[in-house]
């Protein structure tokens, strides 16, 4: 799993820090960092919240494209 | 999902786990392993002195690796002065030894050479240095949470 810097820019877009991103959505600012530094797999309820949050869907956040599927 | 408890998060509490399962089974074959040198005649501590430092032991890697990988406490409880209170413990914990010496009127030392059992310098010596483990984890942990800051 990599680096999911989809989250990063979203939460730059907004002008959030880790710390304001992890306090709305109840978490650590050290498990934020590890999402998006790809070191955690969040659950499906903390996804939503993070997508929440940053008013994104998630396949915008963490949809990964299959490089061998069929365009 | 907004937490609204003052417990640990999904990623806390995983790691949490992980390390109590890992530490279970070390405390575990550390007690066989002492039964079987109790079997062969090997005693390095007089019961039950050498369980008790066996489950110090154990607890004292639980709490300094938890406290590690930033477990230990809830995110909402992160922003307290960790360090305040943790010299207030060790003051406090000098202070109570220190009363209880002087209220019951024998040094160690001198219970030490009555009755030829270390047992009790033993503890306190792995209590101070679990301590002083903690004191120790605690500053690396704020090392570590200033080098890994973004943005």
């Amino acid at each position: 799993m990599g680096k999911n810097l989809r989250i990063k820019a979203a939460r730059a877009a907004k002008d959030m820090s880790q710390k304001d991103l992890a306090e709305a959505v109840g978490v650590a600012r050290q498990t934020m960092n590890a999402i998006e530094k790809g070191d955690y797999n969040p659950s499906i309820k903390l996804c939503i919240a993070i997508c929440k949050a940053l008013g994104k869907t998630l396949d915008e956040l963490f949809w990964e494209e299959d490089e061998n599927e069929e365009q | 999902m907004k937490n609204n408890k003052n417990s640990l998060d999904e990623m806390q509490r995983e790691k949490r786990n992980s390390i109590g399962n890992q530490m279970f089974m070390l405390m575990f074959y550390a007690l066989l392993i002492d039964i079987g040198l109790y079997g062969y005649g090997v005693r390095w501590l007089s019961y039950p002195t050498n369980v008790m430092v066996i489950i110090i032991v154990c607890m004292s890697i639980y709490l300094v690796r938890i406290i590690a990988v930033n477990a230990y406490l809830p995110p909402k409880a992160q922003n307290r002065r960790n360090g305040v209170i943790l010299m207030i413990t060790i003051v406090f914990s000098i202070v109570l030894a220190i009363t209880g010496i002087l209220l019951l009127g024998e040094s160690p030392a001198e219970t030490v050479a009555t009755t030829k059992d270390n047992s009790a310098i033993i503890l306190a010596i792995v209590s101070v240095v679990g301590l002083l483990m903690a004191l120790i984890v605690m500053v690396i942990t704020k090392v570590n949470n200033k080098d890994e800051k973004e943005d």
